[in-house]
């Protein structure tokens, strides 16, 4: 009979241990898993998120080609359709290229050095990649419109942009939502809090009529020389 | 004696019990935070697999639209809707709405491969990729596409996270830059760039290769073009 308690008792302790020791493991392993499902399932809605978003958008545009296509399937009188629809393609196209003067909300900032820090091609570029990651429309540095091959670089004391020197005050305007661009720039952190370091003199104005100029048609900064359509 | 032995023995069993339903609990949580990042990944997917459907509907249409304007054009004869065309494709080009075709210089960067004590070190950043398409424009590049997203004068760039959120998409790493200019000029401009030698240096791979008569693709537009033009005002002179 004592034997038989004695080895009860061993043996409830062995598994007492053994549960203790797979317990204290088994919690371990589960908060670095959590940590990690953590991580990827934030980053998978988000994704999810933006996934959904975008293509709300491609349905969007889908319906609206649709709509064009049936209308010119089947209007009888195409004719004035048909040359609005050229028209507005051309003009679509050149605002997204660039080339013509629009207007809207959005920012104006201007930025001068205040201090022994010049204002660098590199200082401007990096607020223009801000204002960029803010989903603008249009954006101009001293009213030189930023268009795909639009450049800034270092030209002795200035800066140069599609291939003109500018000089400060450097006046950056920008097409889009203000308050999220504003937001962007004021990050902790980020270019504005860096121009204070560096002791510039920047002012930041929302305005409901901005207005950026076009960049200029001669072939000097949307240039083609080298590019070959390929037909669809 | 026995009284003491009975409460050291309730005592054990009861500690067992507790560790056992812990465990236990343990084990069911776990499995339902498994099930839901599961269920995510496969919403997620099936969001993508929608994308890229409506992404091959809107392609067709765009053709189908495209050949309907042409066909009325050419049928009827008419010089003012000829020229209008004509413009529209030569717009579209400059654009960037149009493959182009050209030479250039192809650039693929890779992460490294081990990191040291500061990760930031060896990964790639936004200000890494901005930093050469600037280099590139500054030499002349006409076209530049990032993983197959052409790059416009708004093109977003920023970092999330390991991946580079690109115009509206999110690209994980290896960025294949396409530039189409000269690429003799190109391939020694960005070969020489002080950033890409701090790159190499942590073990980031920076490839650069010339390449003739490559295809850079056309700047997919997915958004309604009336909301786009909505916000703007386009100021005539």
């Amino acid at each position: 009979m004592k034997l038989f308690k004695t080895m009860a008792l061993t043996l409830v302790c062995l598994l007492l241990g053994i549960a203790v020791a797979w317990q204290y493991n088994s919690v371990n392993a589960n908060l670095v898993l959590a940590q990690y499902e953590k991580k990827n399932l934030s980053q998978l809605v988000e994704e999810l998120l933006l996934e959904r978003e975008n293509n709300e958008k491609l349905r969007a545009r889908i319906e609206e080609l649709q709509q064009e296509v049936a209308a010119l399937k089947n209007d009888e009188n195409m004719d004035m359709k048909y040359v609005e629809d050229l028209k507005k393609a051309v003009l679509m196209a050149r605002v997204m290229a660039g080339l013509e003067t629009v207007k809207g909300t959005g920012l104006v900032i201007t930025v001068e050095s205040g201090g022994q820090i010049r204002v660098r091609a590199s200082h401007i570029q990096e607020l223009l990649n801000e204002l960029k990651a803010s989903d603008v429309q249009a954006i101009s540095v001293n009213d030189e419109r930023i268009v795909a091959t639009s450049e800034v670089r270092e030209a002795g004391d200035y800066i140069m942009i599609n291939g003109r020197q500018l000089v400060p005050p450097y006046t950056i305007k920008a097409i889009g939502d203000p308050d999220k661009m504003e937001k962007s720039l004021n990050l902790m952190g980020g270019v504005l809090a860096k121009y204070q370091i560096y002791e510039f003199n920047v002012s930041l104005e929302k305005n409901d009529n901005v207005v950026i100029p076009g960049v200029r048609d001669d072939g000097t900064v949307i240039r083609t020389d080298r590019l070959t359509p390929v037909v669809q | 004696m026995v009284k003491t032995h009975r409460i050291l023995m309730f005592m054990v069993f009861l500690l067992l019990g507790l560790l056992i339903s812990l465990q236990f609990r343990g084990i069911i949580n776990n499995q339902e935070g498994n099930i839901s990042v599961k269920e995510m990944a496969a919403r997620l997917e099936a969001e993508e697999a929608e994308g890229r459907k409506l992404l091959e509907t809107l392609n067709s249409l765009e053709a189908e639209w495209s050949q309907l304007l042409n066909n009325i054009g050419s049928r009827q004869r008419d010089p003012e809707i000829m020229e209008l065309i004509r413009l529209r494709d030569y717009e579209y080009f400059r654009a960037g709405l149009t493959n182009v075709r050209g030479d250039g210089i192809v650039i693929t960067m890779q992460d490294a491969q081990t990191a040291g004590d500061n990760i930031e070190d060896y990964i790639i950043h936004d200000a890494d990729i901005t930093g050469i398409l600037n280099e590139l424009r500054s030499n002349g590049a006409e076209a530049i596409s990032i993983n197959g997203e052409r790059i416009l004068g708004t093109s977003k760039l920023v970092c999330a996270g390991p991946t580079i959120f690109l115009n509206k998409s999110r690209y994980p790493p290896p960025y294949v830059i396409k530039a189409i200019g000269d690429p003799d000029i190109l391939y020694d401009a960005i070969d020489q760039l002080p950033n890409v030698a701090v790159m190499r240096l942590y073990g980031i791979r920076v490839d650069i290769r010339k390449e003739y008569d490559m295809v850079i693709e056309k700047y997919r537009l997915y958004e309604s073009v009336d909301e786009w033009l909505s916000t703007l005002e386009v100021v005539s002179e």
